[in-house]
């Protein structure tokens, strides 16, 4: 970042540049795909998800007979091709089972989260023109049952899971098992139903619908085509799976609605034809992941946080002379990873150090998280702390970082292989272009993953993608002259102390988080005299830390506020404090009170706090700070 | 967020990052509460939150793992429990235990059998008798043979005997009908007006808690996630939800889910 750059800062990196090449795939659309891999796999197991706590398989010819009956079904009450229909569920095997129906059949399946209260649910629905809506159980349907009265569109509702629901009639409602006894009996007059819907719509038309969760204003629906997905399936090959096999374990846990865990958890495997887990539910990713030991992981820096900072709890209680070998592994970790990070194969002897460190811990602490067949962890959706990166890198989990958003059909860059560098979002992948805007030092993007629009919203589509095909990704960075590319912040969120100082929040912000302590923080100082933080502790940690210290506390609002607590974020501001420049120092802060759940309005699905919201929602406390 | 505190030498009992446990099961992860003098403090929880056990810790019958319990100032903490009866504290037992084969009458004077005091034993019979009246038409009855509301009522009586400063009750209302519950409340909280005898009662029973008690903690896993006043909580969503069973129907006129607990 400080040696002067040779090459000019604002050109276009392409990334064919660096090796990386567009696959020519055999064909031009998800349910063309699955039907080519149902055909190749056949009886091999596609899903799996737990039933009563035992793990059910899902054969790709079972899937493609449901996803069958699902389309039928849709096409038995009047699905036409082009028209909407959204799934309000958790991640489950049945989500994937619409998505490719609803597909199969022609039509446009868009997301919706299952956190989001019924007005939200009434404005997605609103907006996208849903015809059917399918919820995943009593719970999401009464959400749909409340504003029932202002969806005239929709024509029918499908209940994944019907327990509790037995006395429940209603015209509008069936279960999921009903609308596939439909399709059967449909399948029977139009056998090639499929077929002839499957030409219906052209790959360069509106596929998949996915709001953008719209930290501020209202959601935008990104339109995504099958030539979208496609672009960014025949970019995998080079770049996220370079020399890895096909087939192998993933475990999807992270909302289908949001276009990470949709392409990573479902498009890429039926590509890859990998077997996809679903965890039982949000809560039990960890166990699940145990039980599964996937072959790639994928998730927010969030979840690899909260791996990290198990495995740190877990070695406070160890005993002193296992808190030194591993502390010794660590260390010999580190410098393994950081031979392989500058390119350099490492020397004999730490390589045999390396070994044996593997051996005494390395391996076992892979093993105790689940990950000790990981190939690839990948990270995006949010930046990650390189502090972190290391670590994984020291564990021997090749953890690289992606990115890419909505409006990117999440393609965009990645780190090579071999060439990871923490703090750098990575290169762009093939068939991609990028370049860091003049002036503003935006990152814009151009290439075949680029969305169609937002949907109803020529004017933000118009503001967002211009003449030429550039996305504006709101972005702020730079590249170096490698080619690799950074981000520093969100261009909206760029704070501009009174004293005239940009400031780039997201940088102390990563550092925070860092902290087994604290879960997400916000930086804040716009048009201010000093930097304040908003603090969202880790309930956990901060519990099991108040308790090793006899810290009394009785409730979460008395533990934020114990002295104690309050010296331990401190503590950790001021360790953050200490990388930056005095102008850029955190003056005070303050505790959230309440443990935030994906329900609050102040979280994102994806659980980070919205800036814009927390500043709204919590003005007085932060006036408080500059009193 | 609990009240500020008055003035320390209100509080006659104070649990500190009490943890205790079973063998390697953990029953209480870290509780801390405090107890005013006069006041009624209820614990509630389900089935497993730890409610007993924080009964036993502090009657010295378990002995916590790490944490402290101080009464009336003084550090009590795995104190022999005897040595705690005596300092004024009485322990109500889940499930009455009273001595079945030894008569009512008896039932209460082993009650009282820290005390030398005669005179007020004698009046203090008088006065359980008095609160209970059903107890003195069977004074010589053996308390095996009491109804279940009659053996609580003499299980309260018996604790009360011992002239305790703070009174340890837990579940006076398991396996009452509704009616007796509602009485058995009612003397606990007249001997806490006129005696002045501090209450630490704990209850699946929320409602009635709720409604005798002042202060109420609400217990989970072992752990605390909600304190305050008992009229703010009985207004928390939450506590509507999960312990007073009033939760809105919904369009369809009834439901089976639950809402995420947040405890705010």
């Amino acid at each position: 970042m400080s040696s002067p750059s040779k090459r000019d800062p604002h050109r276009i990196v392409r990334g064919d540049e660096f090796g990386w090449k567009v696959d020519t795939l055999p064909y031009k659309s998800i349910p063309e795909l699955f039907r080519l891999r149902v055909k190749e796999l056949g009886d091999a197991t596609m899903m799996r998800q737990k039933e009563l706590g035992i793990w059910r398989a899902y054969s790709w010819n079972e899937v493609a007979t449901i996803v069958g009956e699902i389309g039928a079904g849709l096409a038995s009450l009047g699905f036409e091709p082009g028209e909407v229909a959204s799934v309000l569920s958790n991640t489950c095997r049945e989500w994937v089972w619409c998505d490719l129906a609803v597909q199969s059949v022609g039509g446009v399946c868009n997301g919706i989260y299952p956190t989001d209260a019924a007005p939200q649910v009434e404005f997605l629905c609103a907006d996208s023109r849903t015809v059917c809506l399918f919820v995943e159980d009593d719970e999401q349907l009464d959400k749909y049952l409340e504003i029932a009265d202002r969806l005239p569109l929709v024509r029918r509702v499908i209940v994944f899971d019907m327990e509790g629901l037995a006395a429940f009639d209603d015209p509008r409602v069936i279960s999921l098992e009903q609308l596939r006894e439909l399709g059967r009996i449909h399948l029977q007059k139009h056998p090639q139903l499929l077929d002839e819907r499957s030409r219906s719509r052209k790959p360069s038309e509106v596929a998949v619908l996915v709001y953008t969760s719209g930290t501020t204003g209202r959601p935008k629906g990104a339109m995504i085509s099958q030539d979208n997905i496609c672009s960014v399936l025949a970019s995998l090959s080079s770049t996220l799976y370079e020399g890895l096999p096909r087939g192998g374990e993933r475990i999807a846990f992270l909302p289908l609605c949001h276009i990470a865990e949709r392409m990573i958890g479902e498009f890429v495997p039926i590509e890859r034809g990998s077997v996809v887990n679903f965890v039982e539910n949000p809560e039990t990713v960890f166990e699940n992941l145990r039980e599964v030991r996937p072959s790639l992981f994928f998730a927010v820096p969030r979840v690899w946080e909260k791996v990290y900072s198990q495995v740190a709890i877990g070695l406070s209680e160890a005993d002193k002379l296992q808190q030194s070998t591993y502390g010794w592994a660590v260390q010999v970790g580190r410098e393994v990873a950081q031979c392989t990070l500058d390119g350099r194969e490492p020397a004999g002897a730490l390589k045999l150090r390396y070994k044996l460190a593997q051996w005494l811990v390395l391996n076992n602490v892979k093993r105790m998280i689940g990950m000790d067949r990981v190939e690839v962890g990948l990270t995006g959706a949010a930046p990650i702390s390189p502090d972190l990166i290391r670590w994984f890198l020291a564990l021997g989990i090749p953890l690289r970082e992606g990115w890419g958003m909505t409006e990117t059909c999440g393609g965009g860059t990645a780190t090579p292989r071999n060439g990871m560098r923490p703090g750098s979002i990575g290169l762009p992948g093939p068939g991609i272009e990028m370049r860091i805007a003049e002036g503003t030092n935006e990152i814009q993007l151009r290439g075949p993953n680029v969305i169609i629009g937002y949907l109803n919203q020529p004017e933000k589509t118009a503001e967002t993608i211009d003449a030429e095909g550039w996305l504006h990704t709101g972005d702020v960075g730079h590249v170096d002259d490698d080619g690799y590319f950074y981000i520093t912040d969100r261009m909206k969120d760029i704070i501009i102390t009174a004293g005239g100082k940009n400031i780039t929040p997201s940088e102390l912000e990563n550092d925070l988080k860092f902290s087994p302590y604290i879960t997400d923080a916000v930086v804040i100082g716009d048009k201010r005299p000093y930097l304040v933080v908003i603090v969202m502790i880790d309930q956990e940690n901060v519990e099991k830390f108040a308790q090793d210290r006899d810290i009394p506390f009785s409730n979460y609002a008395s533990l934020t506020q114990t002295k104690e607590v309050q010296d331990l974020i401190w503590g950790e501001i001021e360790r953050v404090n200490k990388k930056f420049a005095r102008v850029e120092q955190i003056k005070k802060f303050y505790l959230l009170q309440n443990q935030l759940t994906a329900e609050d309005d102040e979280l994102t699905p994806t659980m980070k706090l919205k800036r814009k919201l927390v500043e709204k929602k919590y003005a007085e406390a932060i006036e408080a700070m500059y009193r | 967020m609990s009240p500020p505190v008055q003035s320390e030498d209100d509080v006659i009992l104070a649990l500190a990052n009490v943890e205790s446990s079973y063998g390697p099961i953990k029953a209480i992860r870290g509780v801390s509460l405090k107890v005013r003098r006069g006041e009624i403090v209820t614990v509630l929880g389900s089935n497993g939150a730890g409610k007993s056990t924080i009964l036993k810790t502090i009657s010295g019958i378990i002995d916590p793992n790490r944490g402290s319990v101080g009464f009336k100032g003084q550090n009590i903490t795995a104190l022999d429990p005897s040595v705690i009866v005596r300092m004024g504290v009485s322990h109500v037992p889940e499930g009455r235990e009273v001595f079945p084969l030894l008569s009512v009458r008896d039932n209460l004077l082993m009650g009282a059998y820290t005390r030398m005091d005669r005179d007020a034993v004698a009046r203090d019979i008088e006065m359980s008798y008095s609160y209970f009246p059903i107890l003195r038409e069977r004074a010589s009855q053996d308390a095996g043979l009491l109804s279940g509301g009659q053996q609580q009522m003499l299980a309260i009586s018996r604790a009360l005997m011992a002239a305790p400063e703070l009174m340890l009750l837990d579940e006076p209302s398991l396996g009452l009908s509704p009616k007796l519950t509602r009485e058995i409340f009612e003397i606990v909280v007249r001997i806490n007006r006129e005696r002045g005898t501090t209450m630490l009662l704990v209850e699946q029973n929320a409602n009635m808690a709720l409604n005798v008690a002042d202060h109420g903690y609400v217990l989970e896993n072992g752990r605390i996630v909600m304190d305050d006043a008992c009229a703010v909580l009985r207004e928390k969503e939450d506590i509507k939800e999960f312990y007073l069973g009033k939760k809105e129907s919904g369009v369809r006129g009834e439901r089976r889910w639950k809402k995420k607990k947040t405890w705010r």
